[in-house]
């Protein structure tokens, strides 16, 4: 077993000319919890979808716990749990309908799919839900049917892009618990996010992704050296914070 | 990015939206779609090619309609008239959608007038290349005029006529299909929008077996009699109204223009009331209820009760999410319904088509085998973004189309079988069912495996619109042409099993045909899927790209 979860070497993504991300390494830590940042536009989901492989690299490699996401596909993606995005899904089943039939492609055994399909569908809430349809769910909903099915096969290495978007308080720490526990008991978790406050209660490690590129990366106290988070991806960042004789008609 | 444009100085915010812009959004929208895109670019180029020749074909026939002596000009103008008409009505439904370059929904939130936004709608889809043709074939009913009638007053007429038939077809197929995308989005009422689709497609049958019946039988009184009768309809009366004026009935030609007129303002409210709802969500529903009544088990819940005795699996999964998705998403629904219908209707009228009993059943029946599994050529596009799951659990290439095809069989060979047989007993042709399942079992497999390959070589996104007859601009109605030249390969590699079809004779004809057909089909299938399973495995991420639809 390797000390890295999730190796991305030079990894490189250009569209129509224009560079997405140029040249990312990262290094996770296997049971670390890694907090992505980046402004919008700084090519945090373009880089989660080359490592879980859904969009080839120009250029580079990824490796899940040693074993190549583009030349092994079959055994990374096996440890690899992802949550993409937008949720790119078959929507028009029902929760348990989604789950069951995640199971049954990743070829697991009815019966475990079964138990485990409800027992993620009472834990997150979503029992009530019934037989609606997932495209009929709510934002916070789907976000967290996206994490049961991410969770459904037990994987080894989670990558969530924007877990937190439109999640309630409640089942936003329904969320956080349910990855805390995941990390205590062994597995790894990568997650993009663009609220600092929720990287600095759950990461153990940071890196900062702007015009796509890597900033800063380290622990989460290695790059905050004594500031708040928030000052340190201002710094790291750039851009303006306030406005000056501008927009004076508003 | 026009509307950024005209938004920047504050100044100009008060100037008001008139229809020349959208159709300059609708230009900037389909130039920015093909930009880079060189196969795109080709395919208009193609598009432009196939309607100016077809607008030419239309200048002609309709200048031959004021050409020509006596009733023949009538008759002439009449039938090109309505069936102008006709295919822009239902063409659009059955093959080829209808172009959202522009969606009503995107303007729900802007300052923009009822009146501005359809006129704007109208004006944007005159701009395309079917409605350009239409408009260059419609100079020849003035230029036909002209020679005829020798008076100001014919070719004025014929020139409202004219516009007042373009705008019918452009007006006419937008609330046709707007109309029944509100009603299939609808569950409750989706079985009646089945029905009726099917009435106005099997009307076309009808109209069909005339025409080719007064050809075959160059029956000029007959079809003057026809022709009378069109001219009263909305579908000719526009058409035919000049020629009233060169005879010298100035009020008939009246009163047939303002027939066409009325036609033109019901369907443009019509049009507008459904547009209404599609602005402000009213039939958004769809919506399935929340009933408590949970099934015992998860996978028990995802296979339906057909296929409830499927071992539970990969391959079974797959199958039971492809037969709910068949009935749960509008767009595939829209298709599978326009496919059955095409399924009934095909057959029975090359059966009964001219005189002598018609095609024999076994040729009767292979086309609508082939189109059945032509569905399958884009179908990838039809589920979009979600194929990433497919992506990111690894699912084989060959199990994943070799599982989309036996879905398809399952829903459609029971219609087709049935179709086959029914139609067989009408038309006294028992004893050539054997044959003709056999040729529906090998057009459906080589179908099926020649769209695999269309699938997996030149993918393409649908827009994402809640009207499932929606193709995404500029190009999207012409990519059909693609899934059109592969069911072309389908049919020449199913050649061979039709020729024996037709020539084999004696008591094991029959037999003989059923098992070379369900032989020939599978091998089709099997060897279509392996390849294509093959360049699926390679080129995902790739095909998973060209079907995100972009925003």
């Amino acid at each position: 077993m390797t000390d890295n979860a999730l190796v991305l070497r030079g990894l490189v993504k250009r569209f129509d000319g224009l560079t997405a991300v140029g040249g990312v390494d990262l290094y996770v830590p296997t049971g670390s919890f890694f907090g992505l940042l980046g402004p919008n536009g700084a090519g945090k989901t373009t880089t989660l979808s080359m490592a879980v492989g859904l969009l080839r690299p120009d250029a580079g490699t990824v490796a899940v716990l040693g074993h190549d996401v583009w030349s092994d596909p079959v055994t990374a993606k096996r440890l690899l749990g992802a949550l993409p995005d937008p949720v790119r899904t078959f929507d028009r089943l029902s929760g348990s309908e989604l789950l069951a039939y995640i199971g049954l492609l990743r070829g697991m055994d009815a019966a475990v799919v079964d138990a485990r399909a409800a027992e993620l569908l009472d834990v997150l809430g979503l029992a009530d839900a019934g037989r609606t349809l997932v495209v009929d769910y709510s934002a916070g909903m789907k976000k967290k049917i996206g994490l049961a099915c991410a969770l459904l096969h037990a994987p080894r290495l989670l990558v969530l892009d924007e877990p937190f978007e439109a999640v309630d308080p409640v089942s936003g720490a329904l969320i956080r618990d349910i990855l805390h526990r995941y990390v205590a008991g062994g597995g790894t978790v990568v997650l993009s996010s663009h609220v600092m406050e929720v990287v600095e209660r759950l990461c153990s490690h940071v890196a900062i992704l702007a015009g796509g590129q890597v900033r800063t990366v380290g622990t989460l106290d290695e790059v905050r050296q004594g500031r708040s988070l928030e000052d340190v991806f201002v710094h790291v960042v750039g851009g303006r914070v306030a406005t000056g004789a501008e927009l004076s008609w508003l | 990015m026009a509307v950024a444009q005209d938004a920047q100085p504050a100044r100009n915010a008060e100037r008001p939206t008139r229809a020349v812009h959208f159709v300059r959004l609708k230009l900037r929208l389909t130039g920015n779609s093909l930009r880079g895109q060189a196969w795109r670019i080709v395919l208009v180029v193609f598009g432009a090619i196939a309607g100016l020749w077809g607008a030419l074909g239309g200048f002609a026939l309709f200048t031959a309609g004021g050409v020509a002596r006596g009733d023949g000009g009538l008759v002439i103008v009449a039938f090109a008239g309505a069936g102008l008409t006709l295919a822009w009505l239902l063409l659009p439904l059955l093959f080829f959608g209808v172009d959202e370059t522009i969606d009503p929904a995107r303007f729900a939130l802007l300052p923009v007038s009822r009146g501005t936004l359809l006129r704007g709608m109208v004006a944007a889809a005159c701009v395309s290349i079917p409605a350009i043709a239409t408009a260059i074939a419609l100079l020849g009913l003035i230029f036909g005029a002209a020679v005829r009638g020798r008076t100001p007053a014919a070719v004025v007429t014929a020139a409202v006529g004219a516009v007042l038939g373009l705008f019918t077809c452009v007006v006419g197929s937008r609330a046709l299909s707007s109309a029944f995308a509100s009603m299939l989005r609808s569950r409750r009422v989706r079985d009646l929008a089945a029905i009726l689709l099917a009435v106005l497609a099997s009307s076309v049958a009808p109209l069909q077996l005339t025409v080719s019946s007064l050809i075959a039988h160059g029956n000029l009184a007959r079809a003057a009699g026809i022709a009378r009768v069109l001219a009263w309809t909305p579908l000719g009366a526009p058409y035919a109204a000049y020629l009233d004026v060169a005879d010298g009935r100035p009020a008939t030609a009246l009163a047939r223009l303002a027939l066409g007129l009325v036609t033109l303002v019901a369907l443009t409210a019509w049009w507008w009331r459904t547009l209404e709802s599609a602005m402000i969500g009213v039939a958004s529903g769809a919506r399935s209820a929340g009933s408590a009544g949970r099934p015992a088990s998860a996978a028990d819940g995802l296979f339906p009760a057909v296929l409830r005795w499927l071992r539970p699996g990969r391959f079974s999964g797959l199958v039971a999410r492809e037969w709910r998705y068949w009935w749960r998403e509008p767009r595939r629904r829209a298709s599978l319904i326009s496919l059955t219908i095409a399924g009934v209707v095909v057959p029975a009228m090359l059966r009964a088509g001219s005189g002598s009993g018609g095609a024999p059943l076994p040729v009767a029946v292979a086309f609508s085998a082939l189109l059945a599994a032509m569905v399958l050529a884009n179908q990838f596009g039809t589920d979009g973004a979600a194929y990433a799951l497919h992506l990111l659990v690894g699912v084989p290439g060959r199990v994943e189309l070799r599982a989309r095809a036996c879905a398809l069989a399952a829903l459609m060979a029971p219609v087709l079988v049935l179709v086959t047989v029914v139609i067989a007993l009408l038309t006294g042709a028992q004893s050539q069912v054997p044959a003709a399942l056999g040729v529906v079992a090998a057009a459906l497999g080589m179908s099926a495996g020649i769209s695999a390959l269309v699938s997996v070589l030149v993918p393409y996104a649908f827009p994402e619109s809640s009207n499932p007859f929606a193709v995404s601009g500029g190009t999207g109605g012409l990519r059909g042409l693609l899934a059109l030249a592969g069911s072309l390969v389908a049919a020449a590699l199913l050649a061979p099993v039709l020729v024996f079809a037709v020539l084999a004779d004696g008591a094991w004809a029959g037999p003989a045909v059923l098992a070379t057909g369900v032989g020939w089909g599978a091998a089709g299938l099997l060897i279509g899927t392996q390849v294509a399973g093959g360049i699926l495995d390679r080129r995902g991420p790739e095909i998973l790209v060209a079907v995100t639809p972009r925003r």
